[in-house]
Formats: C-alpha cells, structure tokens, sequence
C-alpha cells in the first residue's frame, strides 16, 4: 500500500505541476514572515542583558543551522526512497536540495563566526557543535562532488543515495556533541520536548523566522528542483507540453 | 569466509607497499615531529597525542587506496561476486585481513612511540586497545569511501568519507584525554567497542551495494 | 512587545557598536538568498530555451 502511495504520488510530471501551483503561496509565505520576524527581532525586541544588540544575529543564525540539519534529513529520507523503491523524483530532490543544503550551512557558519567576535572574543573556536557544523557543510560539498563525477548519472543517483543515507548519521551527533562535549558553544535556546531558555520578546520572533526561513528555502528548492527536473526529463513528451 | 580471508591474506601480502608503506609513513611521520621543533620548549608528553591521531587518520586513508581499485579494474570482484553470489562476505573479509595486518601493526606502532615520547608505560595497553579500536572505525569509513569512488581518484574517496571519520578522531580524542586525566577510560572504550561491532557489521553491507552500483 | 528598542535611525544602524556585526550578516545572507533566487529562475529560463530549440521543427 505504501509502494502504490509512493509511486502515484511521485511522478516528475506531478511534482512539477503541483509545485507550481504551490510555488506562490510557499514564496509570499516564507518572504512575508521573514520580513515580520527580522523586523520585529532587529527593531522590536529589547536588547540583550548580556550581549547587547549583538543577540540579534540569532535571528538569522539558528533558523539557518535548524535548516541545515533538516535539510540533511530530508535528503536522507529521500535518499532511502531511492534507494528502496527506485523513485526518480527522489534522487531528483536530492540534488536539488543538495546546494541549497550547503548554502544555509555557510550562513549559520558565517552569521555564527561574526556573532562569535563581539560574544565570544574570536570568530572560530574548534569547539564539537561548530567543528561538527563545518562538517556538515564538507559533507554537502562531497555529496555534490560525488554526483558531479560519474557520466551515468543513474549511478550517480544511487551512489550519491548511499552517501546520503551513511552520513545522516552525523546530525545526531551534531544536535547532541553540545551536551556529550564540553563546549563553548551555548546549549539549544529552544527545544521540541518544549521548555525555553530566551524570553517570549525574543522567542516569538525568533518562531516566526524560523517559519520564514522555513517556506523561504521550499520554494527555492522547488525552482532549483524543477529545473533539474526538466533537464534531467528533457526526452520526456510530458517536458514539452509543459515548455 | 575462512577461503575469502586466505586469499584476501595472500593478496595482501604480496601487495608491499599496501601494508609495508603506511606503517612506514607512520614511522616516518611520528619520528620526523619531535625533530621538526624545539623540544626542550615543549612539553612533549602533552601533546604528541594529537600527532599520533593525525597519524593514525592518515596512514589509514592511505592503507585503504585503492582496496577495491584493482580487482575492480582487472575483473576479480565481479568474478568473487559471482562466485560467492554475496558480495558482504567478500567485503568483511577484504576489511577483516587490512584491518588484522595493517591496522593492528599501525595501532602497535602509535602506542610504542606514545610510551617513547613520556607516555606511562601503564597505559601502553590501554593507548594500543583505542588506537586498534579507532582503526577498525576508520578503515571501515575510508573502505565505504573507496568502495563509492572506485575508479575516480584517491581525493573523491577523501571527501566522501572524511567528514564521517571525523567524529571517530572526536571520540579517539576523548578517550586519549581519559587515559592522560586517569578517568572515563572504561566507559569511552565500550562505547568504541559497541560502534566497533556495528560498524563492522553493517558497513560492508553498504559497501557491497556501492560495489554492485559500480558492476551493474 | 512592541515598542522599538531604539530612539532614533543612527542608533539602529550603530546598536551600541554590534551594528556593523549584525548588519554585515543580515545584508550578506540577504544577498546570498536573493542571488540563489535569481540563479535557479535563470536556470529554468535556460533550460526551457534549450528543450525549445532541441525541439523546434527545422
């Protein structure tokens, strides 16, 4: 039942067709709340007791690293979907996703590094979470690389899934490496268990641009995806009706 | 199994520079270190740890080169595939014999030149049982690394599998720092132990998928 | 909640000296989305005009 679900729902023409429809909503979504959330963090809340204005880069910094570890999840799930039942549109999605993936890490990286001076004295610190992020941000580049290397690109799809499928196992690592090391790094402001350390003021805002940032990055992915798509299906009657 | 390791143990050993070279850049690299620096400004003892570790990273990139690169390009693993109709077997084998001949030796060799650079000789069991442990995590990822890139170049294994190794230098690192501090050791090395045997266990499992990805 | 945390426009661009660390990231990481956007739409006009012209009767 769930291979007939799988494969009804997971044609290239569907996923293309759909994501179009949906592309407007996704984009105004996304670019409205993000603009909501950096206003009202950058302008609205108070300033920090301890780090001043500087704070504010949170804003930014923990959506993007949240966003690099889904990112990372979601490729993995579609990777197994690849894997096992031989979708297309997942290893599709995959390479899609893939420089999207590494971009929202440089920037939790970058917007980390310059919050780093003001807070912590030093723009790097070999600390496990941030060493672990930079990891994180090799191993999109070596996802890339590796698909880019093979002129079959079937065997790329499937090589690329595996490598997906190993070095998921590094997120947890990465979500937990604040608590099992001793680190520099400050431990997660929010949690899904509920609980917060941040005050609403900073809170609310901070929910909303990850929300933001959230629908922001799906519609990027679904151009970055239907282009692929269409490169990838050109042969396709399907493509050039859509053209 | 036991057919697969002798072979994969014949082949090794008439391969030199396969088992030969790494141990020797080991040497090389742990005994050109103290020579590179002042050492009568610096407290060995204390950090030589970290050379030995980068060390260890190093010669087992190099000793997994090229694994499957041969018997890829002249035809033997796709013969053994249709032999044994189980490439996992052939895969663990293949690990088991680099990991027994080289890597042990390698972990022998970082733990001898720890007890000659301040090292308590105590702990000379201990350094060698985390240095083996390590290597059998590292030849298992950089082996995945290999298995992926096949026939592209030493540099696309590289990236692939470094960063998955990476975690393994984290929990060496952590282990080192139990037995110099005198506490943890017990805890950090079944931990090391526990993801020996599922590593072992389930890596060559995926590798042998990658290596059939390559044949079909 | 919502009062601004800021008495004039030269406050909010210095914020007490941390104004030239947030606003660097803040522009950098705009810049970085915005050309991602244009990147991909670019991306999809191409490979449209090339399916077009494979595909145009001779």
């Amino acid at each position: 039942m769930i291979s007939a679900f799988i494969h009804k729902f997971s044609s290239p023409k569907s996923f293309v067709q759909i994501t179009k429809t949906l592309y407007p909503l996704f984009i105004f979504t996304g670019l409205s709340m993000l603009i909501i959330g950096w206003t009202w963090g950058l302008l609205f809340a108070p300033p920090d007791a301890v780090q001043g204005n500087s704070y504010r880069i949170i804003f930014l910094h923990v959506p993007a690293v949240i966003f690099a570890e889904l990112i990372y999840f979601f490729m993995a799930l579609c990777a197994l979907m690849h894997i096992v039942w031989r979708v297309r549109l997942a290893a599709y999605l995959i390479k899609s996703a893939a420089p999207i993936g590494a971009m929202i890490t440089f920037i939790g990286l970058f917007s980390g590094s310059i919050w780093g001076i003001p807070t912590w004295g030093t723009w790097w610190q070999w600390d496990a979470r941030i060493t672990s992020t930079l990891i994180l941000f090799i191993m999109y580049l070596g996802i890339l690389t590796l698909h880019g290397s093979f002129s079959n690109l079937e065997k790329s799809d499937r090589l690329m899934s595996i490598l997906v499928v190993i070095g998921v196992v590094n997120i947890p690592i990465i979500k937990k490496s604040v608590d099992w090391w001793s680190t520099l790094h400050q431990p997660a402001s929010i949690s899904v268990s509920g609980g917060s350390s941040i005050d609403p003021s900073m809170l609310y805002p901070l929910i909303i641009s990850v929300i933001g940032l959230g629908f922001t990055l799906i519609s990027l992915g679904i151009l970055t995806s239907r282009s692929y798509i269409l490169g990838r299906e050109k042969n396709k009657k399907w493509v050039l009706d859509h053209v | 199994m036991l057919r697969l390791i002798k072979i994969e143990s014949s082949k090794l050993f008439y391969k030199l520079k396969s088992w030969l070279g790494p141990m020797l850049i080991m040497i090389l690299v742990l005994t050109a270190f103290p020579l590179s620096i002042d050492i009568s400004q610096f407290d060995l003892e204390k950090f030589y740890f970290s050379i030995i570790v980068v060390s260890l990273l190093m010669t087992s990139f190099l000793a997994t080169e090229g694994m499957f690169e041969e018997d890829f390009e002249d035809g033997s693993l796709e013969q053994e595939f249709l032999i044994e109709q189980d490439f996992y077997k052939v895969v663990l084998s293949k690990i088991f014999v680099y990991v027994c001949f080289i890597g042990v030796p390698i972990a022998l060799i970082g733990a001898i030149f720890s007890v000659a650079n301040g090292v308590a000789i105590e702990s000379f069991v201990s350094v060698f049982l985390s240095l083996s442990l390590s290597n059998l995590l590292l030849f298992n990822l950089f082996a995945f690394g290999n298995a992926l890139s096949i026939n592209k170049g030493a540099m696309l294994g590289v990236l692939t599998s470094l960063p998955l190794a990476l975690p393994v230098i984290i929990l060496l690192g952590t282990a080192i720092r139990s037995i110099q501090y005198g506490n943890g050791f017990l805890e950090i090395i079944s931990l090391m132990i526990g993801m020996g045997f599922l590593i072992s266990a389930i890596m060559p499992l995926i590798i042998s998928t990658a290596l059939k990805t390559h044949i079909d | 909640m919502f009062d601004i945390a800021f008495n004039n426009v030269n406050e909010i661009i210095g914020m007490n000296g941390h104004g030239i660390y947030v606003w660097s990231v803040y522009s950098i990481a705009i810049s970085i989305l915005v050309m991602s956007f244009l990147v991909a739409k670019n991306r999809i006009k191409g490979v449209k005009r090339k399916i077009k012209i494979k595909n145009a009767p001779s």
